[in-house]
Protein backbone atom coordinates (compact mmCIF):
# COMPACT_ATOMS: atom_id res chain seq x y z
CA UNK A 1 0.00 0.00 0.00
CA UNK A 2 1.42 3.36 -1.03
CA UNK A 3 0.84 6.44 1.08
CA UNK A 4 1.47 9.89 -0.51
CA UNK A 5 2.06 13.18 1.28
CA UNK A 6 -1.08 15.26 0.65
CA UNK A 7 -0.49 18.14 -1.78
CA UNK A 8 -2.31 20.57 0.49
CA UNK A 9 0.45 20.20 3.12
CA UNK A 10 3.19 21.39 0.73
CA UNK A 11 2.47 25.05 1.46
CA UNK A 12 2.75 24.50 5.21
CA UNK A 13 5.97 22.52 4.83
CA UNK A 14 7.56 25.20 2.62
CA UNK A 15 6.51 27.95 5.03
CA UNK A 16 7.98 26.15 8.05
CA UNK A 17 11.25 25.48 6.19
CA UNK A 18 11.46 29.15 5.22
CA UNK A 19 11.02 30.28 8.83
CA UNK A 20 13.55 27.69 10.03
CA UNK A 21 16.22 29.05 7.66
CA UNK A 22 15.38 32.68 8.48
CA UNK A 23 16.04 31.93 12.16
CA UNK A 24 19.26 30.04 11.36
CA UNK A 25 20.52 32.94 9.24
CA UNK A 26 20.57 35.17 12.30
CA UNK A 27 24.10 34.07 13.16
CA UNK A 28 24.88 36.79 15.71
CA UNK A 29 21.89 36.03 17.85
CA UNK A 30 22.33 37.05 21.49
CA UNK A 31 18.69 36.88 22.52
CA UNK A 32 19.44 34.14 25.05
CA UNK A 33 21.57 36.52 27.16
CA UNK A 34 20.10 38.37 30.11
CA UNK A 35 20.50 42.17 30.27
CA UNK A 36 18.33 45.19 31.04
CA UNK A 37 18.94 48.19 28.78
CA UNK A 38 19.42 51.69 30.15
CA UNK A 39 16.77 54.25 29.21
CA UNK A 40 17.02 57.35 27.05
CA UNK A 41 14.88 59.60 24.90
CA UNK A 42 14.78 60.29 21.16
CA UNK A 43 16.20 56.98 20.03
CA UNK A 44 16.66 56.11 16.40
CA UNK A 45 16.75 52.85 14.49
CA UNK A 46 20.16 51.25 14.79
CA UNK A 47 20.27 49.86 11.25
CA UNK A 48 21.89 46.60 10.18
CA UNK A 49 25.10 45.52 11.78
CA UNK A 50 27.40 42.51 11.67
CA UNK A 51 28.88 43.23 15.10
CA UNK A 52 27.06 43.13 18.40
CA UNK A 53 28.88 43.55 21.73
CA UNK A 54 26.98 42.69 24.89
CA UNK A 55 27.73 42.87 28.62
CA UNK A 56 25.15 40.84 30.53
CA UNK A 57 23.87 41.20 34.08
CA UNK A 58 26.67 38.90 35.30
CA UNK A 59 29.33 41.27 33.93
CA UNK A 60 30.34 38.84 31.15
CA UNK A 61 31.39 40.18 27.75
CA UNK A 62 30.05 38.66 24.52
CA UNK A 63 30.80 39.32 20.86
CA UNK A 64 27.99 38.16 18.55
CA UNK A 65 26.69 35.85 21.28
CA UNK A 66 30.03 34.17 22.13
CA UNK A 67 31.96 35.00 25.28
CA UNK A 68 35.20 36.90 24.70
CA UNK A 69 37.94 38.62 26.74
CA UNK A 70 38.47 42.38 26.64
CA UNK A 71 42.05 41.96 25.35
CA UNK A 72 40.82 40.26 22.15
CA UNK A 73 37.84 42.53 21.53
CA UNK A 74 39.39 45.30 19.38
CA UNK A 75 41.14 42.84 17.05
CA UNK A 76 38.04 40.65 16.61
CA UNK A 77 35.83 43.67 15.85
CA UNK A 78 38.36 44.96 13.32
CA UNK A 79 38.42 41.52 11.69
CA UNK A 80 34.61 41.38 11.47
CA UNK A 81 34.31 44.91 10.09
CA UNK A 82 37.03 44.26 7.50
CA UNK A 83 37.11 46.92 4.78
CA UNK A 84 33.58 48.20 5.31
CA UNK A 85 33.24 51.88 4.44
CA UNK A 86 32.65 54.52 7.13
CA UNK A 87 28.97 54.78 8.01
CA UNK A 88 28.47 51.03 7.58
CA UNK A 89 30.90 50.02 10.33
CA UNK A 90 28.09 49.92 12.88
CA UNK A 91 28.81 48.20 16.19
CA UNK A 92 25.82 47.61 18.46
CA UNK A 93 26.65 47.95 22.14
CA UNK A 94 24.24 46.39 24.63
CA UNK A 95 25.25 46.96 28.23
CA UNK A 96 23.26 45.97 31.29
CA UNK A 97 22.16 49.20 33.01
CA UNK A 98 24.01 48.55 36.30
CA UNK A 99 27.43 47.69 34.83
CA UNK A 100 30.17 49.97 36.15
CA UNK A 101 32.52 52.30 34.23
CA UNK A 102 35.56 50.19 35.00
CA UNK A 103 33.95 47.47 32.85
CA UNK A 104 32.27 49.38 29.99
CA UNK A 105 34.85 52.14 29.35
CA UNK A 106 37.56 49.77 28.05
CA UNK A 107 34.88 48.31 25.71
CA UNK A 108 34.12 51.79 24.32
CA UNK A 109 37.85 52.28 23.83
CA UNK A 110 38.16 48.93 22.01
CA UNK A 111 35.27 49.79 19.64
CA UNK A 112 36.80 53.20 18.96
CA UNK A 113 40.22 51.60 18.36
CA UNK A 114 38.68 49.15 15.84
CA UNK A 115 37.13 52.08 13.95
CA UNK A 116 33.54 51.07 14.68
CA UNK A 117 30.55 53.41 14.56
CA UNK A 118 29.16 53.01 18.05
CA UNK A 119 25.41 52.63 18.65
CA UNK A 120 24.24 52.18 22.24
CA UNK A 121 21.14 49.96 22.28
CA UNK A 122 18.72 51.49 24.77
CA UNK A 123 15.10 51.50 25.77
CA UNK A 124 12.83 54.45 24.99
CA UNK A 125 12.11 56.48 28.12
CA UNK A 126 8.65 58.00 28.03
CA UNK A 127 8.59 59.42 31.57
CA UNK A 128 11.77 61.46 31.72
CA UNK A 129 13.14 63.97 34.23
CA UNK A 130 13.07 67.63 33.09
CA UNK A 131 16.12 68.80 31.16
CA UNK B 1 -35.57 25.79 -8.70
CA UNK B 2 -35.02 22.81 -6.48
CA UNK B 3 -32.19 21.63 -8.69
CA UNK B 4 -30.41 25.03 -8.44
CA UNK B 5 -30.46 25.01 -4.66
CA UNK B 6 -28.92 21.57 -4.54
CA UNK B 7 -26.03 22.66 -6.77
CA UNK B 8 -25.12 25.70 -4.64
CA UNK B 9 -25.07 23.57 -1.48
CA UNK B 10 -22.55 21.28 -3.06
CA UNK B 11 -20.15 24.22 -3.74
CA UNK B 12 -19.93 25.17 -0.06
CA UNK B 13 -16.74 23.46 1.05
CA UNK B 14 -15.74 23.95 4.65
CA UNK B 15 -12.02 23.80 5.51
CA UNK B 16 -11.23 20.60 7.38
CA UNK B 17 -11.25 21.10 11.15
CA UNK B 18 -7.99 19.14 11.42
CA UNK B 19 -6.15 21.98 9.62
CA UNK B 20 -7.00 24.64 12.23
CA UNK B 21 -4.17 23.42 14.48
CA UNK B 22 -1.67 23.80 11.62
CA UNK B 23 -2.98 27.26 10.76
CA UNK B 24 -2.77 28.42 14.38
CA UNK B 25 0.78 27.04 14.71
CA UNK B 26 1.93 28.78 11.54
CA UNK B 27 0.39 32.08 12.64
CA UNK B 28 2.15 31.87 16.04
CA UNK B 29 5.52 31.12 14.41
CA UNK B 30 5.04 33.93 11.88
CA UNK B 31 4.31 36.57 14.52
CA UNK B 32 7.11 35.31 16.81
CA UNK B 33 9.65 35.67 14.00
CA UNK B 34 8.29 39.11 13.06
CA UNK B 35 8.65 40.26 16.68
CA UNK B 36 12.18 38.91 17.08
CA UNK B 37 13.60 40.48 13.91
CA UNK B 38 12.44 43.99 14.79
CA UNK B 39 15.52 46.25 14.51
CA UNK B 40 16.86 47.57 17.82
CA UNK B 41 16.61 51.24 18.66
CA UNK B 42 19.53 53.15 20.04
CA UNK B 43 21.69 56.21 20.33
CA UNK B 44 24.62 56.83 17.97
CA UNK B 45 27.73 58.21 19.56
CA UNK B 46 30.99 59.22 17.98
CA UNK B 47 33.91 58.75 20.29
CA UNK B 48 37.27 59.86 18.87
CA UNK B 49 39.96 57.21 18.45
CA UNK B 50 41.93 56.82 21.65
CA UNK B 51 45.34 58.35 21.92
CA UNK B 52 47.80 58.82 24.76
CA UNK B 53 48.22 62.40 25.84
CA UNK B 54 51.24 63.25 27.90
CA UNK B 55 50.98 66.99 28.10
CA UNK B 56 48.50 69.58 26.92
CA UNK B 57 49.72 71.82 24.15
CA UNK B 58 49.83 75.56 24.86
CA UNK B 59 47.52 76.56 21.99
CA UNK B 60 44.84 73.94 22.75
CA UNK B 61 41.55 75.40 23.99
CA UNK B 62 40.51 74.81 27.57
CA UNK B 63 37.67 72.26 27.36
CA UNK B 64 34.80 71.75 29.75
CA UNK B 65 35.38 68.83 32.09
CA UNK B 66 32.53 66.68 33.38
CA UNK B 67 33.18 64.38 36.29
CA UNK B 68 30.83 61.51 37.01
CA UNK B 69 30.47 59.80 40.34
CA UNK B 70 28.06 57.00 41.24
CA UNK B 71 25.10 59.40 41.55
CA UNK B 72 26.35 62.95 40.96
CA UNK B 73 27.65 65.06 38.09
CA UNK B 74 30.19 67.90 38.30
CA UNK B 75 30.89 70.56 35.67
CA UNK B 76 34.48 71.82 36.06
CA UNK B 77 34.43 70.61 39.66
CA UNK B 78 31.05 72.12 40.63
CA UNK B 79 28.23 69.78 41.59
CA UNK B 80 25.19 70.40 39.36
CA UNK B 81 21.68 68.97 39.87
CA UNK B 82 20.79 66.74 36.91
CA UNK B 83 17.69 68.82 36.10
CA UNK B 84 19.83 71.95 35.58
CA UNK B 85 22.64 70.18 33.75
CA UNK B 86 21.65 70.88 30.12
CA UNK B 87 20.96 74.57 30.79
CA UNK B 88 24.27 75.12 32.59
CA UNK B 89 26.29 73.28 29.94
CA UNK B 90 24.50 75.07 27.10
CA UNK B 91 25.35 78.46 28.61
CA UNK B 92 29.02 77.43 28.95
CA UNK B 93 29.11 76.26 25.33
CA UNK B 94 27.36 79.35 23.96
CA UNK B 95 29.56 81.35 21.61
CA UNK B 96 31.79 78.36 20.88
CA UNK B 97 31.36 77.54 17.22
CA UNK B 98 34.44 75.47 16.37
CA UNK B 99 34.02 71.70 17.01
CA UNK B 100 37.32 71.58 18.95
CA UNK B 101 35.94 74.18 21.37
CA UNK B 102 32.77 72.15 21.94
CA UNK B 103 34.68 69.07 23.14
CA UNK B 104 33.49 68.01 26.58
CA UNK B 105 35.85 65.75 28.49
CA UNK B 106 34.03 63.06 30.48
CA UNK B 107 35.87 61.50 33.41
CA UNK B 108 34.01 58.73 35.22
CA UNK B 109 34.78 57.20 38.56
CA UNK B 110 35.15 53.44 38.44
CA UNK B 111 31.82 52.86 40.18
CA UNK B 112 29.71 54.97 37.79
CA UNK B 113 26.83 52.82 36.51
CA UNK B 114 26.10 52.67 32.78
CA UNK B 115 22.56 54.10 33.15
CA UNK B 116 23.95 57.24 34.83
CA UNK B 117 26.71 57.56 32.22
CA UNK B 118 24.21 57.26 29.35
CA UNK B 119 21.88 59.78 30.97
CA UNK B 120 24.67 62.36 31.26
CA UNK B 121 26.30 61.77 27.85
CA UNK B 122 22.93 62.04 26.04
CA UNK B 123 22.37 65.36 27.84
CA UNK B 124 25.87 66.58 26.82
CA UNK B 125 25.04 65.90 23.16
CA UNK B 126 21.67 67.59 23.59
CA UNK B 127 23.45 70.69 24.90
CA UNK B 128 25.65 70.68 21.79
CA UNK B 129 28.81 69.20 23.29
CA UNK B 130 31.09 66.56 21.74
CA UNK B 131 31.75 63.72 24.16
CA UNK B 132 35.36 62.68 24.65
CA UNK B 133 36.39 60.09 27.21
CA UNK B 134 39.31 60.47 29.51
CA UNK B 135 40.35 57.27 31.19
CA UNK B 136 42.93 56.57 33.79
CA UNK B 137 45.88 54.78 32.28
CA UNK B 138 46.85 51.55 34.02
CA UNK B 139 50.56 51.08 34.47
CA UNK B 140 52.44 48.05 35.69
CA UNK B 141 55.38 48.94 37.89
CA UNK B 142 57.94 46.29 38.72
CA UNK B 143 59.63 46.96 42.02
CA UNK B 144 63.30 46.06 42.38
CA UNK B 145 63.81 43.04 44.65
Amino acid sequence: MRCDVPNTAMGDIAFNLLIFFVILARAQDDSHLHWNPAQAEKLESSGNSVVSVLVDSENKLYLNGSEIGISQLADRIEELLGNMPAGKRIVLLKVHQDILAQRFEPILEAISEAGGDLVHILEENKTSTPK
Amino acid sequence: MLQKLKRSNRLLVEPPAAASGDIAFNLIVFFLVCASIQPDRGFKQTIPRSETQNEQKQDEPQNIEIQLTRTAVLINGTNVPIAEFVGRLRSQLSGKTRPEDRVVIVKSQKDTPYKHWIDVTTRIEEAGGIVTLQMEEERTVTLPQ
